[in-house]
């Protein structure tokens, strides 16, 4: 009996604790929501003026802030591709073959992961002024590709660590050639590691601030554009986009885990 | 199941990428005629978009505008970018000097600014740029002190006051190191361009009071701190006091008795602009007297434009806070150059004050 | 298969190399090793009256940082760092513990809720932070109408509302490592150790801790060196009065026009990563789990 009530009083502090946390999380941005409701068109948009929607039609003709939405979207899809494709087949390359300065390699790719944004944010401001580069789109899907690779790297090797060159070898001897094989066989086997990669490179190139700050020349991207208004105010307009975006991941988050996730496991 | 992440991951990019193109569309709509754009650099909450928006429909040349806190700022994006990158800046006084010496700017075609003769006489031919070669006067002001008497007890008339133990936590400063450290001399009675080593330590030493008063430092939008109460007190740009009189009507503004920091800012073009013309147009409509009314309607500074002064109302030009008394900026100083040397030991006291 | 490999020739072998990790030295190299060596060059350079660089040796950027104002802004950075990295395990750990070894079907959902805050981007919720706390902002109207106060209590702008931002932004760098250490954690463990009596103290102390100590560091790393880094968080709660070194070295690239000292903070940082990395891998860390 006692044991019971005693175990019930653990779950039940488990779960205001879990509670709280999940509020600490969600707080700030049920901020964001309701101050996209906010009726108030003055600077610095602070004071509460009533409900309205409107923002949410006004929104569309923002062309600055879409722009800069857009140029987010470009960025984060671009240098996901490329850091995917890239951090794929080095990890692939490095984990099969054997060359001279592959210990160096491998130390160059945990840098980006372990080192303040800051500082890769500065190094890369400092070549980029001085080899001349303009800085812009160009700049910040170099950028965005270097901080994002390591993190497919490390996700597809962790997929190789378990992976048999055995059929690799079967493939070849049936006739397939190396790209055949490549495609047919090791990328499938890799698809986990390589998808898991390449949700996180975008996860982190769409929030990314720091390292943009330094590079971004005249293409503004979202988080840019929300540090701008930061300055002068955030416009109910910039709340508004922000709970799209949300109700959208929110969205996709369901549709994944009920449906996708579901027939997963009937296979 | 791989087929399944597969999937997933095709989803979820066609989506983005579907959001993308719809984004851009929206964005690059409003792609003008001629095709022409240029990139303008200005202080954050000093143009009016309106102002803005109506040059673009006059001369369907599409403007990208960028937003600096500080004249270093501008200093130190300008030289990080490629020559080129920027067609119009809005340096203040001294920096208009640095940047001449440098050779920064392109030289004005004068006989191209049409509007010139709406600027007052005062304003033109500066000693930090004589015969206005490279620049032409837009807006300045002053830095002046915000008082909400609602939540302050003392009695602020100076610079000096803003040193006060009652007013610890409670002050809006702007993050600006010439501006701080120059309030703090004139504060004691020396100049804003101070290079003596032993009176900057007694500046310094000063300066460091005001550690404890300052609650957060703000150049881009201060108003907002003291229209929410966050701070009580303000030593921020006159126009953001003017705005956040306007929201709030227990804050006052005050001019120090020790003679202010002023400043005027000012239009140029930055050496290697591939838009040569199309940022003169800019700077000629912006000179015109429709713009220079709706940018002061919108942020209340200074304006050397008499053209559009004239055309305010009443309210408007005994609004002091708006419309500075010209005692004011007469007693005031202006910041002006100095060697790095210096400006090394002014920055060693603002890593100081806000360490 | 080593010997088979080395039998072949160009073609079966360097070709290959090249191809899948050619691409990937080259990013690795321009991107990151040169631009890095770059830097540490340019904080041995000064700058002209006109703030221009110039490629003269010198070691006053270095003589600069270690001047004492500068030494209490590290001592302040490391502070808030260490203070934040605490808060983060405090709340981290019972929290992954619990979402990792609930019997829930919502398992993936509450673990998802951990990761939706992150796909909004972070400088508004930090400016929603402040909303929230300013004089006039929720939790003063809160707390002034249920009269526990009548006057509205700062709490922004404080050493202690960075440190809160801060913890909001790194937490789930925190939890990610944990919940998958706990995951991994064998349940009959647990129960063995009850069963002979152990009291859950001593399990926590003797088994749990122990088991999930990598979870512990990684989480560790991942939230103490981006927090000495983290300009914005300050910039926006802590209103410039409470910088870490990232506000120093952003400073240096922006308004201070001194490339060369913010290039020489900048190497305090590097050598900071590079001293709590090698004790993480003297203490069996694992590299790989800071990525995943």
């Amino acid at each position: 009996m006692k044991r019971q009530r005693k175990a019930k009083c653990k779950k039940g502090i488990s779960i205001i604790f879990v509670t709280l946390v999940y509020l600490f999380l969600f707080l700030p941005i049920s901020v964001v929501v309701v101050n996209s409701t906010n009726a108030t068109t003055t600077k610095p948009y602070l004071s509460w003026k009533g409900f309205t929607f409107d923002w949410y039609i006004k929104l569309f003709e923002n062309d600055e802030l879409l722009g800069a939405f857009g140029n987010t979207m470009i960025i984060a899809i671009v240098s996901t591709i490329l850091a995917t494709a890239i951090g794929t087949l080095g990890a692939i390359g490095m984990y099969k073959y054997k060359f001279k300065g592959k210990g160096i390699i491998d130390a160059l790719a945990y840098i980006p992961v372990v080192i303040p944004e800051i500082v890769l944010g500065i190094s890369l401001l400092t070549i980029f002024a001085k080899v001349n580069i303009p800085r812009g789109m160009l700049t910040l899907i170099l950028a965005h590709v270097t901080f994002s690779v390591p993190f497919v790297i490390f996700n597809v090797r962790a997929r190789l660590a378990g992976y048999d060159n055995s059929i690799e070898e079967a493939s070849m001897d049936l006739g397939a050639n190396r790209i055949v094989t490549f495609f047919e066989i090791t990328l499938p086997v890799l698809a986990p590691g390589i998808a898991g990669g390449a949700l996180l490179a975008f996860t982190l190139s769409i929030d990314d601030i720091i390292i943009s700050y330094f590079v971004y020349g005249q293409t503004k991207t979202y988080p840019l554009k929300v540090m701008e208004s930061i300055k002068s105010g955030v416009a109910p307009d910039v709340n508004a986009l922000s709970t799209l975006i949300l109700i959208a991941t929110i969205g996709l988050v369901i549709l994944t885990q009920s449906g996708l996730f579901k027939k997963k496991k009937e296979n | 199941m791989r087929k399944n992440v597969k999937k997933k991951i095709v989803a979820l990019f066609s989506a983005a990428a579907l959001i993308a193109s719809f984004c851009t569309g929206c964005g690059s709509k409003k792609e003008n005629a001629s095709g022409e754009e240029i990139n303008v650099f200005v202080w954050t909450e000093y143009v009016s978009q309106e102002a803005i928006d109506a040059f673009e429909k006059e001369s369907g040349i599409t403007v990208n505008v960028s937003t600096f806190s500080s004249n270093e700022d501008m200093l130190s994006k300008l030289k990080s970018e490629s020559e080129g990158t920027y067609d119009i800046v809005l340096p203040s006084d001294y920096m208009v000097e640095q940047m001449i010496s440098q050779g920064m700017l392109e030289e004005l075609k004068k006989d191209e600014l049409t509007n010139l003769g709406n600027i007052g006489e005062a304003y033109l031919n500066q000693n930090y740029d004589p015969g206005n070669v490279y620049t032409v006067p837009y807006q300045g002001g002053v830095a002046a002190i915000a008082v909400n008497t609602s939540l302050v007890d003392i009695d602020i008339t100076g610079y000096d006051d803003l040193f006060k133990p009652e007013l610890k936590g409670k002050i809006v400063s702007l993050d600006d190191y010439r501006a701080v450290i120059g309030m703090t001399a004139r504060s004691m009675g020396y100049s804003m361009n101070e290079t003596d080593k032993e009176k900057l330590a007694e500046i310094e030493e000063k300066l460091l009071k005001l550690k404890e008063n300052v609650a957060l430092y703000d150049s881009d939008s201060p108003k907002s701190a003291l229209i929410s109460g966050d701070a009580a007190v303000g030593f921020v740009w006159s126009a953001e006091i003017a705005l956040a009189m306007e929201e709030n009507p227990n804050i006052k503004i005050v001019y120090p008795r020790e003679g202010a920091y002023v400043f005027l800012d000012n239009w140029g073009i930055p050496k290697g602009s591939k838009h040569y013309e199309a940022a003169m147009k800019f700077i000629d409509f912006m000179l015109g007297k429709d713009a220079a009314k709706m940018n002061i309607e919108e942020f209340p500074y200074l304006t050397a434009n008499e053209a559009a002064l004239s055309a305010m109302g009443e309210d408007y030009c005994n609004n002091i806070a708006k419309n500075p008394p010209s005692e004011a900026i007469e007693a005031g100083e202006f910041v002006s150059n100095l060697d790095t040397d210096t400006l090394a030991i002014y920055d060693e006291m603002w890593t100081k004050l806000k360490k | 298969m080593e010997k088979a490999h080395s039998k072949h020739n160009w073609k079966s072998n360097t070709l290959p190399a090249l191809v899948t990790v050619g691409p990937l030295t080259l990013i690795l190299v321009l991107l990151v090793a040169i631009p890095l060596i770059y830097v540490v060059v340019m904080s041995f350079c000064s700058i002209d009256q006109y703030y221009n660089v110039e490629f003269k040796f010198t070691l006053d950027n270095y003589k600069r940082l270690i001047s004492p104002d500068y030494m209490k802004i590290y001592g302040q950075s490391l502070l808030i760092a260490l203070v934040t990295t605490l808060l983060c395990i405090l709340i981290g750990y019972p929290f992954a513990y619990i979402i990792a070894r609930t019997k829930s079907k919502k398992k993936r959902l509450l673990y998802m809720l951990v990761i939706i805050p992150f796909w909004t981007n972070s400088l508004i919720r930090i400016y929603g932070w402040r909303t929230f706390l300013g004089n006039n902002g929720w939790l003063n109207s809160i707390l002034q109408t249920l009269h526990i106060t009548n006057e509205p209590i700062t709490f922004l702008y404080k050493q202690g509302t960075t440190v809160l931002g801060m913890v909001y932004c790194l937490l789930p760098f925190m939890i990610f490592p944990l919940y998958t250490a706990l995951e991994k954690l064998d349940g009959s463990l647990l129960e063995a150790s009850s069963d002979l009596g152990a009291k859950p103290l001593v399990t926590l102390r003797e088994i749990i801790i122990p088991l999930t100590s990598g979870g512990i560091f990684s989480g560790s790393i991942m939230v103490f060196i981006p927090c000495l880094g983290y300009f914005f968080v300050s910039d926006i709660l802590g209103g410039g009065n409470s910088d870490v070194i990232g506000n120093l070295i952003e400073r240096q690239f922006q308004s201070g026009n001194n490339w060369p000292l913010g290039a020489a903070l900048s190497i305090i940082l590097i050598a900071v990563t590079l001293i709590l990395v090698r004790i993480y891998k003297k203490m069996g860390g694992d590299m790989e789990s800071l990525g995943v």
